[in-house]
């Protein structure tokens, strides 16, 4: 036990040292955080999982990252932060009227790139709110010529959706135009709606499971 | 009948065994660490599911550091520099982190009535969605592997196993090179 008071000071020599190193890494990386940013602006005080909600039969699985019928919480969270929220069977109405008049809805998916790529609803832009370098420049004049726009993510836990609406907002969309969805794509495949898989307008579509 | 030949070859093996468990370890949290530290974006929102940090710079910089630390302390376990003070900080982390993914255990489990050991989430581990009780014993047993390293009496295969100077021992010093063709250092004689 006599090594113990050096193993000691060597862990908080350790551990000052790689912290540092820590720092440099985040700094030097392409995917890097930058530490001064709120990346979730008006967060809820609670964890969304904490609070007391109940599984929906149909959907629930047996794990806490099972779809949950969120409803209420979702709908009071969203009111809380000025949102709108849009259920599925209108999301799918405003996709079809969407395909034939151009930029009557937008739809902006909140998901990272790998996950689009994985899948979307067709002619959906992306924009990853954590890097809004990348899409916000492209994005933001679409929103604000568009009469509605529908902002989803996976659905269930995700929250991205509420992020990069409120994002959106801050941007000078009009809050009476922003729509959050969200059932996200987990409601949207349920419902057997197209999904256009690659970049956005790639024409390439996922198959319906039989 | 001389059995200081067995006691030293039974000792070798415990030292290699020793080894590997360090290796083990290393590989551990290298992989977990890179795992995070290529998607901090996921694991800042993983951390956040915890509510600890209500700061956006804390839970910014917690995201964006922990992950290449624990890569930093992988490798210089894997490199057997600085071996125990490392060790040390894993085990010590690793507690921290089972007592989070309990606390948080059960709150899932109090919002779904699940079984304890039904649970099953994203803990921010780096090993992806997984039950609860098979996380919370891994931590166990990295943990264990850590604490070995701490306390074992001799360590094999390493580069500089130690960066602070031990207090002296009763032969009047410590022995700061390593013994046994400058790959081990011993401080047997120091736990007497």
């Amino acid at each position: 036990m006599r090594a113990l008071p050096g193993a000691v000071a060597e862990a908080v020599l350790v551990a000052v040292g790689a912290a540092l190193v820590g720092l440099v890494a985040n700094a030097l990386s392409p995917v890097g955080l930058s530490l001064g940013r709120d990346y979730f602006p008006k967060a809820s005080a609670a964890p969304p999982a904490a609070e007391p909600l109940a599984a929906s039969p149909k959907t629930a699985r047996g794990g806490a990252s099972a779809p949950i019928d969120r409803g209420a919480a979702v709908r009071r969270r969203l009111e809380q932060r000025g949102l709108r929220v849009i259920a599925g069977p209108e999301v799918v109405g405003w996709f079809g009227e969407a395909q034939g008049a151009q930029g009557l809805t937008v739809f902006i998916d909140a998901r990272n790139e790998a996950q689009f790529a994985s899948g979307h609803i067709p002619g959906a832009w992306p924009f990853d709110h954590y890097r809004p370098q990348l899409h916000l420049p492209a994005v933001l004049p679409v929103c604000l010529a568009a009469l509605r726009v529908v902002v989803y993510c996976a659905g269930g836990e995700c929250e991205d959706s509420e992020f990069a609406a409120v994002m959106l907002r801050e941007s000078g969309v009009p809050a009476a135009n922003l729509f959050v969805y969200p059932g996200g794509m987990t409601d949207w495949v349920a419902r057997g709606q197209p999904v256009e898989i690659g970049p956005r307008g790639s024409g390439r579509y996922r198959e319906k499971p039989r | 009948m001389n059995l200081a030949p067995v006691e030293a070859r039974a000792n070798a093996w415990v030292d290699v065994l020793a080894a590997g468990a360090r290796w083990c370890a290393a590989g551990a949290f290298l992989y977990l660490g890179l795992g995070k530290a290529l998607h901090p974006v996921e694991f800042l929102k993983l951390v956040r599911q915890y509510g600890v940090l209500e700061s956006p710079w804390l839970l910014n910089l917690t995201a964006a550091v922990l992950p290449w630390l624990e890569v930093a302390c992988g490798a210089l376990l894997l490199a057997g520099v600085a071996v125990r003070g490392t060790a040390l900080v894993l085990a010590a982390l690793l507690g921290v982190f089972s007592l989070l993914v309990f606390g948080r255990a059960l709150e899932i489990r109090e919002a779904t009535a699940l079984a304890f050991c039904a649970i099953r989430f994203d803990c921010g581990c780096g090993s992806g969605e997984v039950l609860i009780c098979r996380k919370l014993l891994e931590n166990a047993a990295l943990a264990g592997l850590c604490l070995w390293q701490v306390l074992h009496p001799r360590l094999r295969y390493c580069l500089r196993p130690e960066i602070v100077p031990r207090a002296t021992g009763r032969a009047g010093t410590a022995p700061t090179r390593c013994a046994n063709n400058g790959l081990a250092i011993d401080i047997s004689h120091s736990e007497k």
